[in-house]
């Protein structure tokens, strides 16, 4: 029984990972409709950021949150401004997954050519330490991951539905056209969007670091999940997405223990098969529409 | 005839000759994986080739001609082919060397051999390479299986008895990343393992780009495994390192397979007290009984001249070992031909304790060097450092608390 | 008009039209032989390797770009037909089976896995079905993985060294080179032909306005599926030759998602959609990137592999139509300029109706019902459509007509009540799906036009056409004839999306009429056109009942539902508030009251 509980508060603990890095892509995917496949490098270029900032200023990785979110946020506009933008109206809508994937190889070399191949480690900070509650142990550091995570999302989520700000950003994911018609400038309302996503990876990125080795490509393996989240909990639904990471980091968790480890990733990509396939509009979303026009 | 003439003649062949052999050389290629994922060991793997290249140019040469290393990228399968038919076919090598990924190095030595070229394996270990019966192929260093059949020893001789316990008692879990590198490895070490009585509990994959190992390490504990093998590259021998002390699970050894645990970067994120007692086994390192390995000295001087600082792994030195033999070995031939070079080189007999990586060469079934061996480690005060063979002990082995 | 004498036109009198035709198949036959010629010419083992390599490429992205490009569903996991022929080949290898069988072998096997992975992911669009695709594609990979026994695992599974043509593995370039040439072609072929002949246009629909195509009597999914099975196919085929050529794979290199994305990545360089512009990505990508490996990889790590995603942003934000995009205008010479002379003469009145006595019964609507949650949005709604008879349905905004519309051409389900439509057989049937209603001859147009904007006035027609005619040759006989009809002819070699929303109009109703359907059902035609365009097309209405066509009509503009309905029904709030002659409805007190309000009825 012992064990089993572990299993499961690691699974929330995982889930509460996959809820920070996806909570920004709920944003992107879900209001400014972008398939960003860069979404992972926004998360290593945060995490190397953070290692910079530790080094060389020997201060505590959350302290670099000061200049890691912002800078996150600027490079989520600039990629919409620059990358997406000028993509809107291209005939097939398709080809923004392949300028994404461009990106993303572009950051990934990137990072390769000015770091090179080696492992970086943020230094802890005691963020390493475990917690026991009974049975369960976890760490300093996870526990406040997942503590931010639902601030986060409950932080996102108060935003949306009680601010002008928030309105004009989901009246623009329901429908651009009417929007711009009522007055609210579109542009702008998404380069916002994409950088305030962005900038949660910034969050995600600054509380991973002492976690979490970082490299070059420690991106790719979350890009995936946070789409799996994302779809699972429904689009532009950020309670849903936070629902998904949990749904999804148990799944990963009790499979690993059960199953097997090989068989993880298979067990997660066949449950969101499943509601691709099923309910493609996930746990919360609305209805399925992905079209920019309207 | 007039004197002369005679003499002109003379002196028009002796510069004739001079001059040939001036500007005579001989071109090998050197196949690794110079970018993409790869590319920092394969640079490193390359670098003890090159190495080896200089050392023999300045001693003369090979059969007095200077060796020319013509680079060759095998960044991917369809790219080692082409690299390897553009060395063959456009820059004429008389053999290849190469190749450090097993993957890389299945494909293109099938074009040497197809195309009856010599293809001089240096630091790929999968059995795969050697499996086939090629003619032209010949591996100088040790493989996957020499690498678990180390592992097993040092179980048996050492780490049961180090801690009170017989071989057989101990619960073994092999864990490993799911590439060739981590299943050709963690195949042998079950094989091995069940061949020598041992109880093997959990045989485990995962995927090396995992960001969470909690469910393994809490799968491992619940199942009490004693000694932990991990085949791992370094983002997942970081992890479990370091989720396995945060779990509080403490087996009474754990050994890695070469990969992540052999490099510092490993050591410093890990923390040199958490890593500290942790085993590994891999191509020979630098801290080693220098009486094993004569000449090792002089590689690490000549590569800190060259490249400006230590190594970066063992791949380059078990490469320069590798390539030594084999030039110095051609040295003594009549000719470049292929058919002259196999001979040669099937010739090889170096006995142990003669190389800068300590094992001796002799050439057996399918063209593998049977006299590879590789060397057990263990972080010592955040240092790696030789404890398995005695022989080639630098240090005792130590137990983990 | 002087008769047309139907002579093969000669070269001298070949329009410029034909004339760039002809110069871009040349282009092609060059570049071909040269891809061929070249490799054989320096007789150079690595030069040999880049054209196979090119070769290799060219095949599997123009076999990608049936799916991709032609059917527009993004696909990122075309490596699994890929693995699946290279494993075919090698595990039968293995056991002695020829690769030549094996090549087959894939092929199936990967038709049937592609046709059962799309089949469910076929309702998802662009990205989910490409994120859907990625899934698929890493569940193949790690189970390739597990199961080492079937596969050989991580550590892969090679060939032994068999030389010959029986085995696919030679000595000498020459024969790998004819195999990878041939393959190339065959594939090029195959999907030249798609492109040029009914199952493209119908693809092509699909991807365009998914809807109009089904209106058109396209049996949306039944393509789709079979693009993706042929696709698959040639994918094996070549993944198979690929594995011999390697005598090795494993499933890092085979299932690689990377892989499957720069296949893609080639074709819309090249120009999705285009049949040949995988090729010209191939052919210009795959030297450039050894050259720029070799240039820049040994540099720095890194280097090579930031540039290359560099160029492919660039590539992505300025050349989005990919390379056959800027070259076509050279080859195609289509008629972008919108020529607005007036094609049909305008009458200055509207003709004279003189209604004909319509005939039996053929549509037949009984107490239909639809909620859209709280929201009963049709009310028992009643009525039939006599032969020839030209039925007006107005009402006011949101009186639900669009929605009945949908229900009575297969676009929705009502909860309750029966539509049926009497068949040719005499026979009442009742329809379900689109494709259901195409066949028994209902066809519709929509309210917001929906043109298939990347093809040409006469491929558009073609695609209703197709639905009578399988064979392309008729389909665009028939598809001019009926473009004479509708007064489109002068544009039939434009852009659809250059015509004006009349001619819009127009050309949304020839692809209903080129499906030479018995009942027609025409939604709001009239809206947001011109007076002349109006009278235009109460006179088009008019010869297309006089063909025997019965016509229901959702119309907003009076002047044309007075001159040419012999019935009308009003409906308002879902339910119908009157029905009878055109004039009697005018004045009846109720309809009064729906359109303008109360304070009117009086008036």
């Amino acid at each position: 029984m012992d064990v089993f509980l572990q299993v499961v508060v690691n699974g929330l603990l995982l889930g509460g990972l996959f809820a920070i890095t996806s909570v920004g892509l709920t944003l992107i995917f879900g209001i400014v409709k972008v398939v960003n496949f860069a979404h992972g490098e926004f998360l290593m270029i945060g995490m190397y950021a953070t290692y910079l900032i530790t080094a060389q200023f020997g201060m505590h990785p959350y302290v670099a949150l000061g200049a890691v979110v912002p800078i996150l946020f600027v490079l989520g506009m600039l990629t919409q401004k620059l990358l997406i933008e000028p993509l809107m109206g291209a005939r097939n809508h398709d080809i923004q997954i392949f300028a994404t994937v461009g990106l993303s190889t572009a950051l990934i070399n990137l990072a390769l050519l000015i770091f090179g191949a080696n492992i970086y480690n943020t230094p802890d900070y005691s963020l390493r330490t475990s917690i026991e509650i009974g049975p369960v142990r976890m760490l300093v550091g996870q526990v406040v991951l997942f503590a931010v995570a639902t601030a986060l999302v409950i932080g996102l989520h108060l935003f949306l539905q009680r601010t002008q700000a928030g309105r004009g950003i989901r009246a623009v994911a329901q429908n651009r056209a009417a929007a711009q018609l009522m007055g609210i400038n579109v542009s702008r309302v998404c380069m916002v969007t994409f950088g305030l996503g962005a900038a949660c990876v910034g969050v995600a990125a600054c509380l991973i670091a002492p976690l979490y080795p970082t490299s070059p490509g420690i991106g790719t393996y979350f890009v995936l999940i946070s789409f799996v989240v994302v779809v699972l909990g429904g689009l532009g639904s950020i309670g849903g997405a936070f629902l998904g990471a949990m749904i999804i980091g148990l799944i990963d968790s009790l499979s690993g223990f059960y199953i097997g480890s090989d068989l993880r990733e298979v067990a997660v990509f066949s449950v969101f098969l499943l509601i691709l396939i099923l309910r493609p509009q996930g746990l919360f979303g609305g209805r399925l529409n992905l079209s920019h026009e309207s | 005839m007039k004197l002369s003439n005679i003499l002109k003649t003379t002196v028009a062949a002796g510069a004739l000759l001079g001059a040939q052999a001036a500007y005579a050389e001989v071109t090998f290629g050197a196949l690794y994986p110079f970018s993409g994922q790869l590319a920092l060991l394969g640079e490193e793997s390359a670098r003890g080739l090159e190495l080896a290249v200089d050392e023999v140019n300045a001693a003369g040469g090979v059969q007095g001609e200077q060796v020319v290393l013509e680079r060759g990228d095998a960044v991917d399968n369809n790219q080692a082919i082409g690299e390897a038919r553009r060395l063959i076919s456009r820059e004429g090598v008389k053999a290849i060397f190469g190749t450090y990924s097993s993957s890389r190095s299945i494909a293109a030595s099938q074009v040497a051999e197809l195309s009856r070229i010599p293809y001089f394996e240096l630091g790929a270990v999968a059995d795969e390479v050697t499996g086939r019966g090629l003619e032209y192929l010949f591996r100088v260093n040790p493989t996957a299986e020499d690498m678990a059949d180390t592992i097993i020893n040092m179980i048996v001789e050492k780490v049961a008895p180090m801690n009170g316990v017989e071989p057989g008692d101990l619960k073994i879990g092999i864990i490993h990343e799911d590439s060739s590198y981590g299943s050709s490895v963690s195949g042998h070490q079950e094989r091995f393992a069940e061949e020598a009585g041992l109880n093997v509990v959990a045989k485990l994959a995962y995927p090396a780009s995992t960001v969470d190992m909690s469910s393994l390490v809490l799968d491992l504990k619940q199942r009490e495994v004693d000694v932990v093998l991990q085949t791992s590259y370094q983002n997942d021998s970081v992890l479990f390192l370091q989720q396995a002390n945060e779990a509080r699970f403490e087996p009474l050894a754990i050994i890695g397979g070469g990969g992540g645990y052999s490099m510092q970067p490993t050591a410093d994120a890990v923390g040199h007290d958490i890593i500290d007692g942790v085993l590994n086994t891999d191509f020979t390192q630098y801290v080693v009984n220098k009486e094993f390995t004569p000449g090792i000295d002089d590689f690490l001087a000549a590569y800190q001249e060259k490249y400006g600082s230590a190594p970066l792994s063992g791949h380059s030195l078990t490469n320069y070992v590798g390539a030594m033999a084999i030039l110095t070995a051609l040295n003594e031939a009549s000719d470049f031909e292929p058919a002259t070079i196999i001979e040669t080189v099937g010739a090889i007999d170096i006995p142990e304790g003669t190389t800068a990586a300590g094992y001796g060469i002799k050439f057996g079934e399918n063209n593998q060097n049977e006299r590879a061996r590789m060397m057990g480690l263990q972080w010592q005060d955040g240092k790696l450092v030789t404890v398995y063979p005695d022989d080639a002990a630098a240090a005792e082995m130590r137990t983990r608390n | 008009m002087t008769e047309q004498t139907s002579t093969k036109p000669t070269a001298a009198t070949l329009s410029p039209t034909a004339k760039r035709s002809t110069g871009a198949a040349i282009a092609l036959m060059v570049l071909l032989a040269a891809i061929f010629i070249t490799p054989v010419a320096i007789n150079d083992e690595f030069v040999y390797h880049i054209f196979i390599t090119i070769c290799i490429f060219a095949g599997l992205s123009t076999a990608w770009n049936i799916v991709g490009g032609y059917a527009g569903q993004l696909s990122l996991g075309h490596a699994i037909f890929y693995g699946i022929g290279a494993y075919a080949g090698i595990m039968l290898t293995n056991l002695g089976v020829s690769p030549w069988i094996g090549m087959f072998a894939g092929a199936g096997i990967a038709a049937t896995v592609a046709v059962l992975i799309s089949y469910p992911c076929f309702r998802l669009h662009g990205p989910f079905f490409a994120l859907a695709t990625i899934a698929f594609l890493e569940v193949f990979h790690q189970l390739a993985l597990h199961f080492k026994g079937f596969t050989g695992g991580a550590t892969g599974m090679m060939i032994p060294l068999n030389i010959g043509w029986e085995w696919m593995v030679f000595r000498e370039r020459l024969p790998a080179l004819i195999i990878a040439f041939g393959m190339m072609c065959f594939i090029l072929a195959v999907a030249w032909w798609i492109r040029t002949h009914r199952l493209g246009f119908q693809l092509v629909a699909t991807r365009e306005r998914e809807s109009a195509a089904r209106a058109a009597g396209v049996g949306t999914v039944k393509v789709r599926l079979i693009a993706v099975a042929i696709s698959a196919a040639l994918t094996a085929m070549m993944g198979t030759f690929h594995g011999m050529y390697l005598t090795f794979i494993e499933p890092e290199s085979a299932f690689s998602l990377t892989f499957s994305i720069q296949i893609a990545m080639f074709a819309l360089i090249g120009g999705l959609g285009s049949v040949f512009g995988p090729l010209l990505g191939a052919v210009l990508l795959v030297p450039i990137t050894e050259f720029a490996r070799g240039a820049l990889g040994a540099e720095a790590i890194g280097l090579h592999g930031f540039v290359y995603g560099a160029v492919l942003v660039l590539v992505v934000i300025f050349i989005p139509n990919g390379l056959m995009g800027l070259i076509s205008p050279w080859f195609k010479g289509r008629d972008t300029s919108s020529k607005q002379a007036a094609a049909v003469e305008a009458p200055t009145e509207a003709r004279a109706f003189t209604p004909p006595e319509p005939g039996e019964e053929v549509v037949r609507v009984k107490n239909l019902n639809k909620h859209f949650g709280g929201l009963h949005v049709t009310n028992d709604v009643s009525f039939t459509l006599r032969e020839g008879e030209i039925l007006g349905l107005i009402g006011p905004n949101g009186a639900g007509k669009t929605t009945l519309f949908n229900m009575i051409s297969g676009f929705l389900d009502a909860d309750s009540g029966t539509v049926e439509i009497k068949g040719l057989d005499g026979k009442w049937h009742s329809p379900k799906s689109p494709a259901d209603f195409a066949t028994l001859g209902v066809g519709r147009t929509f309210q917001i036009v929906q043109p298939f904007a990347a093809m040409t006035v006469e491929e558009n027609i073609m695609v209703g056409a197709f639905h009578r005619y399988p064979n392309v040759e008729d389909a665009r006989a028939a598809a001019r004839r009926t473009a004479e009809k509708m007064g489109l002819a002068p544009y039939l070699n434009a852009e659809a999306s250059s015509l004006t929303i009349g001619g819009l109009k127009r050309l949304e109703v020839a692809r209903v009429m080129a499906m030479e359907p018995r009942v027609l059902l025409l939604d709001e035609v009239m809206a947001g056109i011109n007076q002349a365009d109006v009278r235009r097309a109460i006179n088009l209405m008019l010869s297309i009942r006089d063909e025997g066509v019965s016509i229901i009509a959702i119309e907003h503009v009076m002047q044309a539902v007075m001159s040419l309905s012999d019935h009308v029904i009003v409906l308002s709030s879902g339910e119908v508030i009157a029905e009878g002659k055109p004039k009697s409805v005018v004045e009846d007190p109720q309809v009064i009251e729906a359109y303008l309000g109360k304070e009117f009825t009086h008036a």
